[in-house]
């Protein structure tokens, strides 16, 4: 009975914890090519602190401060996003989705994108908010 | 004590939020190309405000008059590919006046939804404006310099509209811009005026550092701007029309501001030899939802 109140209590916290105005686009994808590119950068993670630099100037605003995801836009700790490509999310954030609210960023230098994308494989779900400490 | 009635309590709280909301705005994105006067195909964030303050002082021939033409810029993010803007303009001549010299409204609409090679985006401004304009947002037609006193100009009224096509590009670190203008002036018969500008640009550095920093390379973004008329539908070409070839610096000073900069260089006799351009840009985000959950709205 403990166990099961237990998985029921953590499963509504990650409920709550997740963003529940979020709807994925299903026609939002990166072609197979752009999909397929690998990130120059990946064999150098201590540049993710550049990332998150880029995140805070660019991204919080509508994806949060830990990339939780506010108004409509993406939790970016859920599997949903993480279990893409580095090459899809760069052509995301070089593409946007105008018409769902998400800009192109494609003024941003290439490389600091691929920062960015660095950075979003270093979400993670906040433990402490959904446990309370 | 006078106790204000609830309607006006209600108004002046709302517009403390509003100018709270002003001063505590947060982030201007970093990705704005240093250009004066060519248009790149980014668009506002929807919902972002970005108020700007820019300035063009003209340097003068022998014989003519160093003047000093400063105007406000009120930048929004209708949606994401449309952003609104407001522009307020004044002007001051050396022995002479200072005067409002009128106001335009601005769209830039972007037609793709994807990034392209070009990106084309479309532009429509209305201009309510005097002939004692000296902003040269753009330059068109056969761009003479008049010597008229101010209190002459301001009493010639023009409504035009101006239209432009805008492509530009981004490869790799670069951004190359492609603007060609066409500006009609409804107050008089005096056909269509062209002109064009083109802009290239980069940042100082290809990766960001993990530090906040406020002198990082990355924060800066320099670039050269080439813009002037193309003369009228009455005699389309260079003829008597002013080109200026224009460094370009923008300095991203903090999360929410940029200051910019450059010198232009006249290439014509009938160009000013040198202006000098300089502005300052605040952005607020999320200004538009922050405004509707003001008056109740949920956006």
């Amino acid at each position: 009975m403990r166990w099961a109140t237990l998985t029921l209590f953590s499963a509504t916290a990650l409920l709550l914890a997740q963003n529940i105005n979020y709807q994925p686009d299903a026609k939002w994808r990166a072609p197979e090519e752009a999909a397929a590119k690998k990130n120059p950068l990946a064999e150098k993670p201590e540049l993710a602190a550049g990332g998150r630099k880029l995140f805070k100037r660019n991204c919080v605003e509508c994806h949060g401060d830990s990339g939780q995801g506010l108004k409509n836009a993406a939790d970016l700790q859920l599997p949903i996003v993480q279990d893409q490509s580095d090459g899809a999310l760069y052509w995301k954030i070089i593409n946007g989705n105008p018409d769902r609210g998400m800009p192109s960023f494609s003024g941003i230098p290439e490389l600091q994108r691929w920062q960015i994308v660095l950075y979003l494989r270093t979400l993670k779900p906040d433990n402490t908010e959904k446990t309370g400490k | 004590m006078k106790l204000l009635p609830s309607g006006m309590l209600r108004s002046k709280s709302r517009i403390l939020a509003l100018v709270l909301i002003v001063g505590g705005g947060a982030i201007v994105h970093a990705q704005e190309a240093p250009y004066f006067v060519t248009y790149d195909h980014h668009l506002e964030e929807p919902g972002n405000l970005e108020i700007a303050t820019w300035t063009t002082v003209g340097l003068p021939r022998s014989g003519q008059k160093l003047f000093f033409a400063p105007f406000s810029e009120f930048e929004y993010g209708v949606t994401g590919r449309w952003t609104a803007e407001l522009y307020l303009e004044g002007q001051a001549t050396s022995g002479d006046s200072a005067v409002f010299t009128g106001w335009r409204l601005e769209n830039r609409f972007r037609p793709l939804e994807r990034e392209h090679w070009i990106n084309p985006v479309l532009y429509f401004e209305y201009e309510g404006i005097n002939e004692a304009t000296k902003i040269l947002k753009e330059v068109v037609g056969n761009a003479g310099i008049s010597n008229e006193r101010n209190a002459e100009l301001a009493s010639v009224h023009a409504h035009e509209i101006e239209t432009k096509l805008i492509l530009s590009s981004s490869f790799h670190d670069w951004n190359v811009s492609e603007n060609f203008i066409v500006e009609k002036n409804l107050s008089a018969d005096e056909g269509f005026e062209f002109g064009y500008a083109l802009g290239v640009s980069r940042p100082l550095s290809k990766l960001a550092s993990g530090e906040e920093c406020r002198f990082c390379l990355e924060n800066f973004n320099a670039g050269l701007e080439l813009y002037g008329g193309l003369g009228t539908t009455n005699g389309f070409g260079f003829h008597k029309t002013a080109h200026y070839l224009a460094p370009v610096i923008s300095w991203q000073v903090s999360n929410n501001s940029s200051i910019h900069f450059s010198p232009s260089f006249g290439l014509t006799d009938v160009s000013y030899p040198a202006l000098l351009r300089f502005g300052y840009a605040y952005e607020i985000r999320g200004f538009g939802s922050k405004v509707a959950r003001l008056f109740g709205g949920s956006r």
